[in-house]
């Protein structure tokens, strides 16, 4: 006779074999939906040498003009510099910028300083070169449509399956668990990410919606899974997320414009010191490391706000990057931040800082004797660390010994793994695990709770995710607005893979242990906000993220009838 | 813009290393899971619960050793068998490391790789376990060790299949005493000596130094030693038990003369000494099925003359396990080559368990003097009919000085029987003698063969 627990133990069953599938069914939409609504990379304008009779194609909305090899125009002419000057397109046109080169550029005969706007008929002269501003030709029209024939997804049907499927882990952690503590979190996450929908649709005019709904994948997995063992945690985490959900948004708006970005970077950097230098004074002492500062009834890590800080300060656009090279600043901010982290023991944000130093350093200047040098200068400083204070080094002692010291040092990560095996592919059930019973569970261990209760396809589901995101970052580098975005979007790609490599592999102790946090996924308020914030440096280099912004064409087919061109281009864009 | 797209392949390698470090982990999951959930300290399966749903385990004549019936754990019908399988089975909780309800809790629970140990209580079903082990001659071995301490190795040569794997003390799984820990009758009663212990081998590890010689030296058995019953090796006595005169090596080994083997060893060295050994088993781990056995120990390094000439006669610190005891029997019987034991007759997860190897201990030659030499001595030492009126065996027994209490006493040998091919070894702690002690052992057992 089949009991009514066996009953309710089959169901639980059953939503934990269907719930991967239906996760997939999302993550794969979503990358559907991100691929499919590419603009093909067509000329806008050109340049026509036509003493030469040479057409230069201007492909990108940024683009270096120079001798160098990798230019995105090469002009093969010795009176041009390597980096000469940069064609840029801004919302109210095209700008041509002369980058410190020797000889100048002249815009119909006259010399340029600094950023100047160039118009379709307009005669640039670099070096011996007279390049002539030019319409591309139409002939890529056709091309361009059959993009747009293509089949879309739509974002509502995959929140539908989004919402499934955190209804579907809700419903079986209520049945696992006998009580409805997640009912209040998983209700409160599906309303957040509706709401977080239609603002985007209604307010600020978005289609594409594939990145959010890959990042709420991952934050409502977190919460269900830490609402089932604390419920006050998961509400926590749910504010944290609506708080950086606010951030994302704010983010977007701000950044939209790079050149205001480029202005408030000075600011921007102070702010990052002064979180830092806060938590210095202020900051209390949690789990080893002094990275906490409480108001009032909230624990705040501003080093994970830092962090986004540092990418503004870091990226650039390209006739900054090529002119003022101000490589030291960055440097200076950089040699500042890592130091206020050794102060406070934070090595797990002193580690994510140093390699987003070195990818963003390498990003600017693609050189990798400053990256050898870099790195070796930090081993020499951790060797220096390790002869001060030798108990550091105790830490990584377990490291690739962990089933020696299985009721020492290597406890977690023993733990970790028997019972990650134990979840086998759909996992024990929510709230059904023993890793709950092991001190930071919800937060370094997450990737081993998820793959005892959730099982291992929804574990590294998650961790393809993030690996996605960078992915994602890296496709649309040469499609993004500015060579801002560019950098920003692999940047906080590269910290938000950076981070999960070290939170997975050191549970699963391919890594030393060292405490970070999975992004969206582990419990903690500041880290959940600051993951948000970081998407929107991906979300802004997809050019479809601005292209609503429609520059209205009455004011500017008065101003000057170049522009035109850029606007149907946004148009045509538009309707993709 | 262009140049930014090529640094990024940089961010794209940083991904591909992510996902590839993703892989390792996957499969380094796939390979270890089974291991790692068994683990005693698994939550899910540290308490009796975890064999609620096991599969019922077999000896090698269907014979049900343990199964499990609506939730609960019980064991053979006869209490004598029970006991004398207690350390091949295991009890319910997990105190015998090596036992196959510990070491393949997993397998035998509802573990498997695509579940785990997550399907719902209706779902569950253990896998059953067919074992090489036979249960008779598991019973006729604990019977025939009686109140003694002590263990029996039974091995198929010609396969690796362990028959028996008895030791004592032993309990009674299915009414565990309540004064375990504290009564003396069941000390080391969680351990099984077979495999979880070592002794020294005493006159037994002739065969290893006579092997050693065999190696190195032309002719070696041809070589004589006039034995007077005692003499000075390194300034110190080594002496025997009997003055054995002239004799070669055929004949020391048959007359167990000390002085033969131990002036060999120290003629041989202590670099060919370790080398013969460690080639035998010793200071090696020797797995069957991955349950680990205690190493075997043959470490000369510090020693004097007078010690190197007591470790050719397997005193000074020489250690040795009794299933290490068998396989060198095993392998003087099977021309050499020795098989890996196994107990699994049925494998369970072919990504746990390789198949069976063999393991190269001698070459043919020495292992057909070998042979030779235990026949011999079994022939005109011990007399074939103390082990058998119906198979034909060859055998070296030893009698292994300790510190404290009488010597131990041990048989170690093989059956000549095509349809038999059975390697042995016996060890009754304190059992003072060899002969009187551990032959008898032997015997017993292999009647419930014939």
């Amino acid at each position: 006779m089949i009991t009514l627990n066996e009953i309710l133990e089959l169901v639980s069953f059953g939503l934990r074999l269907c719930a991967p599938f239906v996760a997939l069914l999302v993550v794969v939409l979503c990358f559907m939906s991100l691929s499919y609504g590419r603009r093909d990379e067509h000329a806008l304008i050109a340049l026509d040498d036509d003493d030469r009779n040479i057409r230069y194609p201007v492909l990108f909305w940024e683009n270096s003009i120079g001798r160098s090899r990798g230019s995105d125009i090469r002009i093969n002419d010795l009176t041009v510099s390597r980096d000469h000057a940069v064609l840029l397109r801004r919302s109210d046109g095209w700008f041509i910028a002369d980058t410190d080169s020797k000889a100048g550029v002249y815009v119909n005969g006259e010399k340029t300083e600094g950023r100047v706007p160039v118009h379709i008929g307009d005669r640039i002269a670099i070096g011996t070169s007279v390049l002539t501003l030019s319409r591309a030709d139409a002939q890529s029209d056709s091309k361009r449509r059959r993009v747009r024939d293509k089949k879309t997804v739509s974002c509502k049907l995959i929140l539908v399956f989004l919402t499934v499927y955190i209804l579907m882990i809700g419903i079986e952690a209520v049945i696992n668990m006998g009580n409805y503590a997640v009912l209040m979190p998983t209700v409160g996450f599906i309303l957040t990410s509706w709401v977080f929908y239609i603002i985007t649709r209604a307010v600020f005019k978005r289609k594409s919606f594939e990145l959010e709904s890959l990042a709420l994948l991952l934050s409502g997995s977190g919460i269900v899974l830490c609402a089932s063992h604390d419920q006050h945690q998961a509400l926590v985490q749910l504010a944290a997320m609506i708080l950086g959900i606010g951030i994302f948004c704010f983010m977007l708006w701000f950044i939209e414009i790079p050149d205001r970005v480029m202005k408030w970077r000075l600011a921007i950097s102070i702010l990052a010191l002064l979180l830092l230098a806060a938590t210095l004074v202020l900051g209390k002492n949690l789990n080893g490391a002094k990275n906490w500062i409480i108001i009032g009834p909230f624990s705040v890590q501003p080093s994970e706000f830092a962090k986004i800080a540092y990418i503004f300060v870091g990226a650039s656009t390209l006739d900054q990057l090529q002119t003022k090279k101000n490589f030291f600043g960055f440097i200076i901010v950089t040699a500042l931040c890592l130091g206020m982290l050794f102060l406070m023991s934070d090595f797990g944000t002193a580690v994510i800082f140093f390699v987003t130093f070195l990818l963003i350093s390498f990003m600017r200047s693609g050189d990798f004797k400053t990256i050898i040098l870099a790195v070796s200068a930090a081993a020499l400083g951790v060797l220096v660390i390790l002869t001060i204070k030798p108990y550091i080094a105790d830490r990584f002692a377990v490291w690739g010994h962990v089933w020696e010291y299985a009721n020492e040092d290597g406890y977690q990560q023993v733990r970790s793994l028997i019972y990650s095996a134990s979840g086998g592919l759909f996992g024990m059930g929510i709230s059904k695990g023993y890793l709950q019973y092991v001190f930071a569970h919800e937060s370094d261990l997450v990737f081993a709770l998820a793959s005892e209760e959730m099982g291992l396809i929804l574990a590294v589901l998650f961790a393809l995710i993030i690996g996605g995101f960078m992915i994602y970052a890296r496709t649309v580098t040469t499609r993004s607005r500015s060579t801002f975005y560019s950098i920003a979007a692999c940047t906080a790609g590269g910290m938000l893979v950076f981070q999960a490599a070290l939170n997975i592999f050191g549970v699963t102790d391919i890594l030393p242990l060292t405490g970070v946090t999975l992004p969206f996924v582990s419990y903690g308020g500041s880290s959940m906000a600051a993951c948000w914030g970081l998407l929107a440096f991906i979300k802004s280099a997809d050019e479809r993220t601005y292209s609503h912004k429609k520059i209205k064409p009455k004011k500017i087919r008065k101003k000057e009838p170049a522009v035109t061109v850029v606007k149907t281009q946004d148009n045509d864009f538009i309707e993709i | 813009m262009r140049k930014i797209q090529n640094r990024s392949m940089l961010i794209l390698l940083l991904t591909l290393a992510f996902f590839a470090g993703i892989v390792y982990h996957i499969t380094n999951l796939s390979i270890h899971a089974s291991e790692w959930a068994s683990m005693p300290i698994n939550g899910h399966i540290a308490d009796t619960t975890g064999l609620d749903h096991a599969g019922t385990i077999y000896d090698r004549n269907g014979v049900i050793l343990a199964q499990s019936v609506n939730g609960k754990r019980i064991y053979n019908e006869d209490e004598t068998t029970r006991r004398a399988c207690l350390h091949v089975v295991g009890d319910d909780s997990i105190n015998i490391s090596t036992a196959v309800q510990t070491a393949y809790r997993s397998e035998l629970g509802s573990y498997n790789i695509v579940f785990g140990l997550g399907l719902p209580e209706s779902l569950k079903k253990g896998s059953d376990l067919t074992l090489t082990i036979d249960s008779k001659m598991q019973k006729a071995a604990y019977e025939a060790l009686g109140s003694n301490r002590g263990a029996v190795v039974v091995y198929n040569y010609k396969t690796g299949e362990i028959l028996c794997l008895a030791s004592t003390p032993a309990y009674d799984p299915e009414n565990v005493p309540d004064d375990i820990e504290t009564n003396d009758e069941y000390e080391g009663a969680y351990i099984n000596r077979c495999v979880s212990a070592t002794y020294p081998p005493g006159s037994t590890f002739k065969l290893v130094t006579a092997a050693a010689a065999l190696n190195n030296v032309k002719e070696a058995e041809n070589s004589t030693y006039d034995c007077q019953g005692s003499a000075e090796i390194g300034g110190k006595e080594v002496t025997c038990y009997e003055i054995s005169g002239l004799v070669d090596m055929k004949q020391a080994m048959c007359e167990s003369c000390n002085l033969y083997f131990g002036q060999y060893a120290v003629n041989l060295g202590k670099d060919a000494m370790t080398r013969q050994a460690e080639a035998m088993g010793f200071n090696k781990n020797i797995t069957y099925d991955g349950i680990e056995t205690a190493k075997s120990v043959y470490n000369v390094k510090n020693a004097t003359t007078n010690d190197l000439a007591w470790s050719g006669v397997g005193q000074y610190t020489v250690l040795e396990s009794p299933l290490n005891m068998a396989m060198i029997s095993a392998s003087i019987a099977n021309g050499g080559k020795a098989y890996e034991p196994y107990i699994l007759k049925t494998n369970p997860n072919p990504l746990k368990f390789e198949g069976h190897k063999t393991k190269t201990m001698l070459d043919s030659k020495t292992a057909s003097m070998l042979y030779e030499m235990m026949d011999y001595t079994a022939a005109n030492n011990y007399g074939k009919s103390s082990f058998s009126d119906t198979l034909d065996v060859c055998a070296k027994t030893g009698t292994a000085e300790v510190d404290e209490g009488g010597a131990h006493a041990w048989v170690t040998g093989f059956c000549k029987d095509e349809e038999h091919p059975l390697a042995f070894a016996v060890i009754v702690e304190h059992g003072d003698s060899g002969y009187r002690a551990a032959v008898p052992v032997a015997a017993s057992v292999l009647a419930a063969v014939a």
